[in-house]
């Protein structure tokens, strides 16, 4: 059995030279601190894109996008296929966790300053695919066809529509049409398992390739001093193993939340019922939903809504470019200002998602 | 300004007219002379009781015995009204309260507001008046009080004063061709119109049902005949203790029509095909059914039960001892949904009414397998019903199983249709042929989810095992991984 | 010292075993909830808005026909002028199942003796209300039924 593997090794490497590959990756080392912990929201973030990736494909084989049979066909999936109800499951669980863990892998590279030079490209894919996977979250909500999703879609690309000059634009863009019918479940069907999937992969691809290529980025303090050979640890097979027990105990969670917890599916959607009670968006898109109903109708001139969107998209734009207006930290000196920053971004998000929770 | 006082003189003259005795009032005198149908009349009339001159309707002089002043219409002479000014004249005073107290009259003054709501107010043939107008049902010259035993509209003259025109066929097919023509024909057949006939004022004649001056049709919903509204108008009557009193009989018909299956569907769910008083008792023609009789009236709707029955040997029996059909076992008036319990020989079954163990044994063994046999079929529906629930609750999707329930429940009012051939095959095959291989199929499939939500927890405890034994396992391999490299070191 | 390293090879040993045998494990419980997922289940399309009732020349004019329609028994009627009608054949009174009489060229209940007419009102007997109408087309020589929205 070796055997076998030690010859088809061989074989491979005769003709691509594997040998190089794994001598890059021999003499890689990932540094080992206090806050080496954070490393690993990567990866996790990662195997949660897979297991989407994976069940997303599973789905695939069963769902049908459109108004009269998406909902009938989730129907079937949860009772007729064997584990279908499990697919499910995973795939909504793992699309939340996916989006958490990448909050808190954005904020602990945030923290770190680890998007300074010369790991700014990482940085900005990075963000580019926070971003898209929100645009997952969102476009991925739909596509069940029940009551809540449908009507949170209505809400959410109502605000979309508040965006000045080209909001209706963009609106009517997201919906396919004036209003959410079948064509936006085919369009949302489209962005979630084509155009999104496609880019995102481009994104990733770049994003691994720069990680490996650059290395992980050791914390500012490091920098100076040379890496002991205490203070780090190779990436292959030490890192890589860590990263896999991580990615098991993450597996096993998640496959306890998918078993207590199963995705429901609700009512089937009906375009001319009333909305019901409490229309929420995911847990992810609150902190925003919510703040925009905390501003006043009217700010001097411009519509409290309006005003939002705009200071969210700002603060969004000015989040991506960090790296590019954040000089001090570039030239290697402490910006006490991105911490404190930081901090108020993410006690404004905690906070404003309990609020929008707890109403 | 001389012309003027003339006429203020003949106002005058008219006001104090009024206090005067009729004696006095010119145009009486004259036409009570020459001896006319009409004067002869108003002598009874109350109008002229209360010194009310002719003028009072046809206008004109009373005071001058001129007939060309009298009766010029420059004095406001009429003439004979036409039409719509008839019940002008008569509303002139009949709407206006005060007047009314003037003469010292307690009458209602909303005749008109109430006859504008009415059938009869639709505009004639002609197109011009009112297809009737006061005087067609109060007469025009001895108008008497409704309680006068001569005025058209009292109790015992109203059935034949309706039929005047309801009972041509000739006239109502102008207005409404399809209205029978026949209700007095019925009328006096009914108990209400054979006491009528004997002279009972108190016993209901149209107007009690269909109201006096706001009759409506009967398909609008405000009529006091309308469906949902009969029982209320039948019940003014026979729920007054004090009133049916004399005819000695029940007056708790109302309260148990209201809590009656019937009832409910009629008062409740507003369901117009649910019967009110007059599906069984008829409308004009209202009559208790005869003892024989009451398994057609029910069977006009409960076709099915009532031929079973009939097909059944309970017929015969029922006939010989002159039981009345459904009511034996169902009750009349709080006829209430069958329940098992009505089925057997335990203490409220009907069965031991005439079976007992020394009595007619065969019908005593059959109605005691048959309630088993149906209390098995509810037990039975109650399990597969709690399995669905239990799986359903569990999470698990058994939409299948739920519409397989309808089929057992559908067996189960077969079964209650069934019951009445007595026939205990064709019953015991609804039960077990229809029903319980049905309950025993969503028992299957309930259980069967039940089991696979148990199957996905213990699933779950094996591959979390197996995860965490690999990842323990893991762990140590890394350890081992490392303190193998600083050995080597 | 030979008998130390003796132990410390049957640990690792030990490890080795039980992380090759985590791992079969592991693979097991991902492979066969995969392979059970994709395995043709026994229903094998979605209960869908519209269905096939079957071919026109198996229903006989004058005549009716329970199709099953998702979980929902439909009613098919061809009538005697070959006209194709479909109604929702759970009767509005008790959730019996109505069936079409040729005798009386109505839709009728076994259960209270109700009876619709062929537009689906409710005529006679206990129904409250009408019979939901379905959409029927016929496509070749096949009868679509579909719910009408």
């Amino acid at each position: 059995m070796k055997k076998f593997f030690l010859n088809l090794y061989n074989w491979i490497d005769e003709r691509v030279k594997l040998e190089d590959l794994v001598n890059f990756m021999g003499k890689k080392y990932v540094p080992v601190h206090s806050r080496s912990i954070w490393y690993y929201f990567g990866g996790v973030t990662l195997f949660f894109f897979i297991i989407q990736v994976v069940t997303g494909i599973l789905l695939l084989f069963y769902y049908k996008a459109s108004a009269d049979l998406a909902f009938e066909s989730i129907q079937f999936i949860m009772s007729k296929v064997e584990f279908g109800w499990l697919v499910r499951s995973i795939h909504t669980w793992s699309a939340n966790l996916f989006i958490l863990a990448a909050f808190i892998h954005m904020f602990s590279v945030y923290f770190e300053r680890s998007y300074r030079k010369p790991r700014e490209i990482t940085w900005i894919t990075g963000m580019l695919m926070f971003f898209l996977g929100l645009g997952f979250g969102f476009s991925g909500y739909l596509l069940p066809w029940n009551e809540l999703a449908f009507f949170a879609t209505k809400v959410g690309s109502d605000i979309l529509g508040a965006i000045p000059l080209i909001g209706e634009e963009l609106k009517i863009f997201a919906r396919g049409g004036e209003d959410v019918t079948g064509a936006t479940l085919s369009r949302m069907f489209g962005f979630h398992v084509a155009l999104f999937p496609a880019i995102f992969t481009v994104l990733l691809t770049i994003h691994l390739l720069l990680v490996q290529r650059q290395g992980m980025s050791q914390p500012m303090e490091m920098v100076e001093k040379e890496m002991s050979e205490e203070k780090k640890m190779p990436f292959f097979p030490n890192f890589l193993l860590r990263d896999l027990l991580f990615w098991l105990i993450v597996l096993n969670v998640l496959a306890i939340l998918a078993v207590f917890f199963p995705s429901e599916l609700g009512h089937k959607a009906d375009p001319f019922a009333p909305a019901p009670e409490g229309i929420k968006p995911e847990w992810y898109f609150l902190f925003m939903f919510q703040a925009l109903k905390y501003l006043p109708a009217h700010v001097l001139f411009i519509e409290g809504e309006i005003l939002g969107i705009l200071l969210f998209g700002a603060a969004g734009i000015l989040w991506l470019l960090v790296p590019f207006w954040d000089k001090k930290t570039a030239r290697g000196q402490k910006n006490k200002f991105i911490t404190y920053l930081g901090i108020f971004s993410v006690m404004f998000i905690i906070v404003f998602t309990i609020l929008g929770w707890l109403t | 300004m001389k012309k003027i006082s003339i006429s203020s003189v003949i106002l005058f003259l008219l006001l104090i007219s009024n206090s005067i005795q009729g004696q006095n009032d010119k145009c009486f005198i004259c036409h009570e002379s020459i001896g006319d149908n009409a004067s002869v009349l108003f002598k009874k009339d109350i109008h002229f009781q209360k010194n009310i001159s002719c003028s009072g309707c046809h206008g004109g002089n009373n005071q001058s015995d001129d007939m060309e002043v009298a009766m010029n219409p420059r004095n406001g002479y009429l003439g004979v009204p036409k039409g719509d000014q008839i019940s002008e004249r008569c509303i002139k005073c009949h709407s206006n309260s005060e007047t009314m107290r003037k003469y010292g009259s307690k009458l209602p003054t909303n005749q008109i507001e109430q006859i504008k709501n009415s059938v009869h107010w639709q505009r004639s043939t002609k197109g011009t008046e009112h297809i009737v107008q006061c005087t067609t049902c109060h007469n025009a010259h001895g108008i008497v009080s409704v309680k006068n035993p001569a005025s058209p509209v009292y109790s015992l003259n109203i059935p034949k004063t309706c039929s005047t025109c309801h009972n041509s066929a000739v006239f109502m097919h102008s207005y409404n061709p399809s209205l029978p023509v026949d209700q007095y024909q019925k009328y006096i057949t009914s108990v209400h119109g054979k006491l009528i006939l004997k002279g009972d004022s108190k016993a209901a004649d149209c107007s009690d049902c269909h109201g006096a001056h706001d009759i409506r049709k009967a398909t609008d919903v405000k009529s006091k005949v309308y469906p949902t509204n009969i029982p209320a108008t039948c019940s003014v009557c026979h729920s007054n203790t004090a009133y049916m009193k004399s005819y000695k009989i029940p007056t708790d018909q109302f309260d148990k029509f209201s809590i009656s299956v019937h009832g409910k569907a009629l008062l409740e769910k507003n369901d117009l095909n649910a019967p009110a008083c007059n599906s069984c008792h008829g409308n004009h023609g209202a009559t208790p059914p005869g003892v024989e009789s009451i398994s057609k009236v029910c069977g006009t709707c409960h076709v099915l039960n009532a031929e079973l029955f009939s097909g059944s040997p309970h017929k015969q029996a029922f006939d010989k001892k002159k039981y009345p059909e459904c009511e034996t076992c169902h009750k009349y008036h709080d006829i209430v949904t069958a329940s098992n319990e009505l089925l057997g020989v335990s203490k409220d079954a009907v069965c031991s009414k005439c079976h007992s163990e020394k009595e007619n044994r065969k019908g005593y063994y059959i109605g005691m397998k048959m309630r088993s046999l149906i209390d098995s079929l509810d037990a039975e529906i109650k399990t597969a019903n709690a399995l669905v629930n239990d799986a359903e609750q569990k999470g698990m999707e058994i939409s299948d199983a739920k519409f397989k329930l309808r089929d057992a429940n559908q067996a189960k009012l077969e079964t209650k249709t069934m019951v009445h051939s007595v026939d205990f095959e064709k019953f015991k095959e609804i039960v077990s042929g229809k029903g319980l291989k049905t309950t025993n199929s969503i028992k299957d499939e309930a259980s069967a989810a039940i089991d696979n939500f148990y199957f996905r927890r213990y699933g779950l405890l094996v591959s979390v095992l197996i995860m965490s034994i690999l990842a323990i396992a893991l762990y140590f391999y890394i350890k081992s991984i490392e303190r193998g490299k600083k050995k080597i070191k | 010292m030979e008998n130390n390293n003796n132990s410390h090879k049957g640990r690792r040993n030990f490890l080795k075993y039980v992380l090759n045998g985590g791992l079969a494990g592991f693979a097991i419980s991902i492979f066969y909830p995969l392979v059970s997922y994709l395995k043709p289940p026994k229903q094998e399309d979605v209960e869908v808005s519209s269905i096939s009732a079957g071919k026109l020349d198996e229903i006989e004019k004058d005549t009716g026909k329970i199709i099953q329609f998702g979980t929902k028994p439909v009613l098919l009627i061809r009538t005697q002028n070959d006209k194709l009608l479909a109604y929702d054949a759970i009767c509005t009174h008790l959730d019996c199942t109505v069936q079409y009489k040729s005798d009386m060229g109505i839709i009728w209940c076994a259960c209270h003796n109700g009876k619709y007419d062929l537009s689906g009102r409710n005529i006679a007997g206990p129904p409250p209300k009408p019979l939901q109408p379905y959409n029927v087309v016929v496509k070749g020589d096949e009868i679509i039924i579909s719910k009408q929205s």
